[in-house]
């Protein structure tokens, strides 16, 4: 798979009414479009509460995020959307102020559990962070990194797993020469690039982004967002972004947040077109605040 | 930014300008001077030193670096048993400081539960506190003797009769001796790697630390993987900090190595080192070759210490190359 970098057409994407919906089978936008939706429920969300120390930074969410589609989180900044992506693999848990109420099921099952192995559980849940966090080590090891931490595989398996998850993150054909140099040494856009091929790599059930554009130009953006559409068919993807085109262009699903509340939950479509609450619309069409 | 110049949208008068100019050229002149003046008086005492050591160099020429003999009586001067016991006790120093430091920090910034980290950080700091005298009579009076009677019989037992290392580990158990000093010395030097390396490990972004835990790595691998890699140029910083103390500490290892000026393949066997010598024998000595001598010593202390800044130096520009971006 090679890519060209293209002149990007701005024009079309300033415009979020005109928004093409590709894998969703919502042709009406009806408060019933979830309910529509063939694609299984992976998470599910039952009154979540979180607290920083004693600050209760997500007052009891409910919400299920779909497999095989692009789940969006928009909000003001502060408003949970970033924590509530980080209940989800509990990468909060390495800090001791903080923690969380109530259940996440993934499969049925409750992550919050503290018997759940958080390892196991983190390799099932891939995350991309906001800045490129390539590991100090070459292209090849960041990408190995994961999987070496929890398969034993020979080395030719092991390079096909590296090679794939690059072509994969549509990073191959730019670094396929130079897999033993430093990942640092690579563009951020190339970076971010990197980190979703590691994320991939252990082929895990769930992708988590938390604003994985927010320090990229253009056209890097573009090709996360190409890559955002790709990666659907395999995954259950979440996305957390302060860019509400983005949203638009890359979601099926948009859950808008604000002060620690779940606001709106619909397809993206709705959301985007006829939003059921006036915050949500004041948000969306920029009046907010 | 665009519009009128500076001066006028400040609006300041034109001689309240001078004074300003004038105030940022004595500031700078002042600042200049001082740092100036500490690479003065860095060449004046190289060029004391030089100058003090000539005779002994002149007598005794390159010999002098490679001679076994310290013969105050007939005035034969050679400074290979100093040099050998001041590397010697700074590589054991270093040997079991720095993996002890590099424990301290993950503990301190990975492990460590978020009450105990200050007090703990603070206690090794302490160790830093304490003067050198009183750990030199600490190591003469407390731990020469328990190793004289505890670690030392017990190497000379194990490690003595393995082929070719235990030759390090042979002889009678003095108490008293190179292994003394290094054992001290890696406590006198602990602190100041370990809060080094502490801090460093700090800078490493808590993204990075979240992506390396987001993939499901334990504290383990994220120390191994991300963390020592990602400090590497800081690690070897606090290492080179706390090397340049053990080469250059002479109390406390004046009074635990024994102060024999020979070479012995054992470590428990006694030695010196070139400021531990120093400090003996400055008011001792009386014939000019005798002080000429010592202050050739102390020339070679601070050519090694140079090297050791410079290879530090040298590495950390390797490392930074190697980074690339």
């Amino acid at each position: 798979m090679t890519y060209e970098i293209q002149p990007i057409e701005t024009p079309s994407r300033s415009r979020p009414h005109l928004i093409q919906m590709p894998a969703v089978d919502t042709p009406t936008p009806t408060p019933t479009a979830e309910a529509k939706d063939q694609a299984q429920p992976k998470v599910q969300i039952k009154d979540l509460r979180f607290y920083y120390k004693t600050y209760e930074a997500l007052k009891g969410i409910n919400l299920t995020l779909h497999d095989k589609r692009v789940t969006a989180f928009i909000g003001p900044s502060g408003c949970g959307k970033s924590t509530l992506l980080r209940v989800l693999n509990r990468i909060y848990e390495l800090y001791p102020d903080q923690r969380a109420t109530g259940e996440v099921l993934v499969d049925g099952q409750d992550i919050l559990d503290p018997r759940q192995d958080l390892n196991l559980l983190r390799a099932r849940i891939g995350m991309v962070f906001q800045k490129p966090t390539p590991f100090p080590m070459s292209i090849y090891d960041n990408v190995a990194f994961g999987v070496r931490l929890y398969e034993r595989l020979g080395a030719r398996q092991l390079d096909e797993r590296v090679e794939e998850a690059l072509k994969r993150a549509a990073l191959w054909d730019e670094v396929k020469d130079k897999l033993r140099e430093s990942g640092l040494s690579l563009s951020g856009g190339q970076q971010q690039r990197l980190c979703i091929a590691r994320a991939i790599a252990v082929k895990p059930e769930i992708l988590l982004l938390d604003e994985p554009a927010s320090a990229l130009d253009p056209i890097s953006t573009q090709r996360i967002e190409e890559l955002i559409a790709d990666l659907k068919s395999d995954y259950c993807i979440v996305i957390v972004t302060h860019n509400m085109q983005q949203a638009a262009r890359s979601s099926d699903y948009t859950a808008f947040m604000y002060l620690g509340q779940l606001v709106e939950f619909d397809t993206t479509e709705t959301i985007f077109t006829h939003p059921k609450e006036r915050q949500t619309e004041d948000y969306i069409t920029g009046r907010f605040g | 930014m665009h519009g009128p110049p500076a001066v006028a949208a400040v609006g300041l008068a034109p001689h309240a300008m001078w004074r300003q100019r004038l105030g940022d050229t004595l500031f700078r002149g002042l600042t200049q001077a001082f740092a100036i003046g500490v690479l003065v008086l860095l060449g004046a005492v190289l060029v004391a030193l030089a100058a003090g050591a000539m005779p002994a160099f002149r007598k005794f020429g390159f010999d002098f670096l490679v001679s076994e003999t310290w013969n105050p009586v007939k005035e034969t001067f050679g400074a290979l048993p100093a040099i050998y016991g001041t590397v010697l006790t700074a590589l054991i120093a270093m040997l079991i400081a720095v993996p002890v430091a590099v424990g301290i920090a993950i503990f301190l910034t990975e492990l460590c539960p978020p009450v105990l980290r200050r007090p703990i950080g603070m206690l090794v700091e302490l160790l830093a506190a304490i003067p050198s005298i009183i750990y030199g009579v600490w190591g003469l009076l407390v731990v020469a003797p328990v190793l004289q009677t505890t670690l030392q019989p017990f190497l000379i037992d194990t490690l003595g009769d393995i082929p070719v290392v235990g030759v390090l580990f042979q002889g009678p158990p003095y108490g008293l001796g190179m292994l003394t000093a290094g054992l001290i010395l890696a406590v006198m030097v602990l602190p100041f790697i370990a809060a080094v390396i502490r801090d460093v490990f700090m800078t490493v972004p808590a993204m990075l630390r979240e992506s390396a835990y987001g993939m499901g790595a334990t504290t383990a691998e994220v120390v191994r993987s991300i963390v020592i890699p990602h400090s590497r140029v800081g690690i070897v910083g606090g290492v080179m900090l706390g090397l340049g103390r053990a080469l250059g500490e002479t109390m406390a290892v004046t009074f635990v190595i024994g102060n024999a000026h020979h070479i012995r393949a054992s470590l428990l066997a006694p030695g010196t080192t070139i400021s531990a010598t120093l400090a003996n024998e400055f008011t001792e000595a009386v014939s000019d070759t005798y002080t000429s001598s010592l202050i050739a010593l102390g020339l070679i202390l601070f050519v090694i210490t140079f090297i050791v800044l410079a290879i530090a130096n040298f590495m950390l520009w390797r490392l930074s190359a190697k980074e690339g971006a």
